[in-house]
C-alpha cells in the first residue's frame, strides 16, 4: 500500500491542524494563567464549599470540580477532561463523518477510484489522516503548557503530562472511528457530520451520569470511559488495558466501515 | 481481443430498474459511441463499468476484468482512463497539486505533452475553473498515463467548439495508436463526427447497435426560416421535411421570440399592421439533401435562418419509436407540439 491518499489528505488536514493547535494552546495558558488563583483562593472560598456540598456528586465528577485544588487537578479535571477529550474528540468524529461520505458527495470520489487503487486501501489511509491534527496538537499542547508553568509558582510533573497526551491517542482515534462509520453508513455529509455530533455528545453524558444509576455498566460503552486525565495526571498510573480496549473498539469499527465501503454502490 | 464486453447488464436503484439487461461489445481499437438523450442510463453503464457500482444482474469484463472483482479491476485501471461527467476534483488545490496527486496514484508519462494541447490553468485553485478548464484538467488527467482504454461520460460538454475540434482531432491521433474509446453522448452530430460503431440506448434499453454510416443517414436538422412573404401551408412540403410547422404574423411573437431574431419585425408589425408583409415562420425538422433545402428557399425573402441538430429525443421518436410508452408519457406530449 502507497501512502498518496495519506500524504494528500494529511495535507489536506494542516491547515485545520493549525487552528486547533493554537486554540488549544491558548486554552491550555488561560488554565495555567489562573491556575494560581483557581487553585488558593476559589476553592479555598466558602461559595465553592457550598457548591460542593450541594451539588450531586454526578456534576461535580462531570465538571471535575473535586481536583481543583491543584494545578494538574485543574488540568486533568477540566482542560483535559472537557476540552480535549470532549470537544477534540467531537472535532474529530465530525471530520471522519464527513470524509468518506463527502467525497462521494462531491463526486471526488469517483475521480480517485478510477486510480489503480483499492477502497480499503482509500478507507485506511482517510482514516490515518486524522492523526496528523492528532499528533500535531499533542505536541503543540503539552508544550505550551510547559512553557507556561515556568512563568507561575506550581510547576508540573512533565512525565505526567506527556503521558496523558500518549494515552490520550487511542481515545481520540476511537472518536475518529465512530465518525468514520457514520461516514460509510449514512448516505449525506450533513447527516453523518450531525449524526457524529449527537453520538459522541450522548456518549458523554451517558458516561457522565448514568454510572450513578442501576444501569452502571453501560457506561462502558462510552470511549470517555477509557481515558481518565484525573487518574493519569493526579495518581500517575496508567491504564495501558484501558488504551488497548480502545485501540481494539477503532480497529473494529474501522473493520465495520471496510465491510460497508467496499460493498456500497457510490452514488 | 475484446476491450469492454457488457453481457445482460441490469441496474436498479431500489425501484427504479436504471439499465436493463444491456449487451454488447467494444472491439479493441475502436471509437465506440453511447448514444442517448439524458436520464437514458448512460451515466449509469459507465458507472457500473468502472466497478463504483455493483450491477443488479448480469456482467461485464472491462480489458478482460471482471467488473465485479475489485481487485482484478485495480489491474484494469492501470490502463484505463476515465472522464467523469461530474468532474469531482477538489476545489482547494490548485491544477498542478492535484495532477501531482493523480500522477502518484496511477503514473504519468505524458502529462507535459497533454497540458500543451489542452492548456488548463494549472496555477489556478480549481475552485476558480470554469467547466472548460475542468474538462481541459481532467482529459489531460485522462490520459497522463497513456492507457488502453479511455471511457468517457459526455466528455465534450462544457469545452467551446475549438477545444472540441482539437478534442475530436486527439481521440483520432490517438486511436491511430491504437487506444480504444467507449464514449458516451446525448449529440448525435459529434458521435458521426468520430465514432466507428455507436449504440443507441433509451429508457435503459440498448435500442440498436450500428456503424456509423447508417447513422449518418438519421439524424437531421432543425430548420428555423422566418421569410418575409406570407406562406401557404402546404410550401414548406418538400423532401425530407417532417413535422412543417407554420406561423403567420399573428401568432408569430410567441415561436419567433425564442431565438430573439424576432423582436424586430414584430416591432415593425405594429408599426405598419398590413396583412402578410412582415413575414412569416416555418420550421421543420429536415433530413434531405442540403442543396434541394437551400434552392427552395432561394424563392423567398429570407430574413432569419437557423439551422442546428435535432433534438436526439425527436431523431429517436422519427426512426425507433416509443420503447416504453409507460415511462414518458411527457414525451408524447412534447412531439405533438412540434
Amino acid at each position: 500500500m502507497t501512502l498518496d491518499v495519506l500524504r494528500y489528505e494529511g495535507e489536506h488536514q494542516l491547515k485545520s491542524t493549525l487552528g486547533i493547535s493554537v486554540a488549544f494552546a491558548l486554552l491550555a495558558l488561560l488554565f495555567v494563567a489562573s491556575a494560581p488563583l483557581i487553585t488558593t483562593d476559589v476553592t479555598s472560598s466558602t461559595q465553592f464549599q457550598q457548591v460542593m456540598t450541594e451539588l450531586p456528586q454526578p456534576f461535580i465528577e462531570a465538571f471535575g470540580l473535586q481536583s481543583m485544588t491543584s494545578l494538574e487537578g485543574l488540568l486533568a479535571g477540566e482542560f483535559y477532561t472537557l476540552m480535549w477529550a470532549v470537544f477534540f474528540g467531537l472535532y474529530l468524529a465530525y471530520t471522519a463523518a464527513g470524509s468518506i461520505r463527502g467525497d462521494i458527495d462531491a463526486n471526488r470520489m469517483d475521480v480517485l477510484l478510477s486510480n489503480p487503487i483499492s477502497r480499503w486501501s482509500v478507507l485506511v489511509q482517510t482514516f490515518l489522516s486524522l492523526l496528523v491534527p492528532i499528533l500535531i496538537a499533542s505536541v503543540v499542547t503539552p508544550a505550551v503548557i510547559y512553557v507556561g508553568t515556568l512563568f507561575i509558582e506550581p510547576s508540573i510533573a512533565v512525565e505526567e503530562l506527556i503521558m496523558v497526551h500518549v494515552l490520550s491517542i487511542p481515545y481520540l482515534l476511537c472518536c475518529g472511528a465512530i465518525g468514520l462509520v457514520l461516514s460509510v453508513l449514512l448516505d449525506d455529509r450533513d447527516t453523518a457530520q450531525n449524526a457524529a455530533i449527537g453520538v459522541l455528545f450522548a456518549l458523554y453524558l451517558f458516561q457522565s451520569f448514568i454510572p450513578v444509576t442501576d444501569y452502571g455498566w453501560l457506561a462502558n460503552i462510552a470511549p470517555m470511559s477509557y481515558f481518565d486525565a484525573n487518574e493519569i495526571m493526579l495518581e500517575g498510573t496508567y491504564d495501558f488495558t484501558s488504551a488497548g480496549i480502545l485501540l481494539a473498539a477503532t480497529i473494529v469499527l474501522i473493520a465495520v466501515s471496510q465491510f460497508r465501503f467496499t460493498r456500497m454502490d457510490i452514488q | 481481443m475484446v476491450a469492454i464486453e457488457v453481457n445482460g447488464l441490469t441496474k436498479d436503484y431500489g425501484n427504479v430498474r436504471a439499465i436493463e439487461s444491456l449487451s454488447f461489445a467494444v472491439e479493441d481499437g475502436e471509437v465506440f459511441g453511447f448514444l442517448g438523450p439524458n436520464g437514458a442510463g448512460k451515466s449509469t453503464t459507465i458507472r457500473t463499468l468502472m466497478g463504483f457500482q455493483s450491477p443488479t444482474d448480469g456482467g461485464a469484463t472491462v480489458l478482460g476484468h471482471d467488473i465485479t472483482d475489485q481487485s482484478a479491476m485495480i489491474e484494469a485501471k492501470r490502463q484505463v482512463g476515465y472522464i467523469p461527467a461530474e468532474m469531482g476534483f477538489d476545489e482547494g488545490v490548485t491544477g498542478k497539486r492535484f495532477l501531482r496527486y493523480q500522477a502518484s496514484l496511477k503514473g504519468d508519462t505524458r502529462s507535459e505533452e497533454l497540458l500543451e494541447l489542452f492548456d488548463p490553468p494549472m496555477d489556478r485553485e480549481i475552485g476558480e475553473y470554469s467547466t472548460g478548464n475542468k474538462r481541459k484538467l481532467a482529459v489531460v488527467l485522462a490520459f497522463m498515463h497513456d492507457p488502453d482504454l479511455v471511457i468517457m461520460d459526455e466528455p465534450t460538454s462544457g469545452l467551446d467548439p475549438l477545444m472540441q475540434e482539437r478534442f475530436y482531432e486527439f481521440i483520432r491521433g490517438e486511436q491511430a495508436k491504437g487506444t480504444t474509446f467507449f464514449f458516451s453522448s446525448h449529440i448525435l452530430s459529434e458521435v458521426q463526427k468520430i465514432c466507428d460503431r455507436v449504440g443507441v440506448i433509451r429508457n435503459g434499453h440498448l435500442v440498436e447497435l450500428e456503424d456509423v454510416e447508417t447513422l449518418l443517414e438519421r439524424g437531421g436538422k432543425r430548420v428555423s426560416v422566418h421569410v418575409a412573404e406570407s406562406v401557404e401551408a402546404g410550401a414548406f412540403a418538400i423532401e425530407g421535411a417532417h413535422d412543417v410547422s407554420v406561423t403567420g404574423d399573428e401568432q408569430s411573437a410567441q415561436p419567433t421570440a425564442a431565438d430573439g431574431s424576432g423582436d424586430d419585425p414584430s416591432t415593425e408589425s405594429e408599426d405598419a399592421p398590413s396583412g402578410g408583409r412582415d413575414g412569416t415562420s416555418v420550421s421543420f425538422t429536415y433530413t434531405g439533401d442540403y442543396n434541394a433545402l437551400l434552392s427552395h428557399l432561394i424563392g423567398y425573402d429570407v430574413l432569419d435562418l437557423d439551422i442546428e441538430d435535432a433534438p436526439l429525443e425527436d431523431v429517436f421518436m422519427r426512426f425507433y419509436g416509443e420503447v416504453d410508452p409507460d415511462r414518458e408519457p411527457s414525451t408524447v406530449g412534447r412531439q405533438a407540439n412540434v
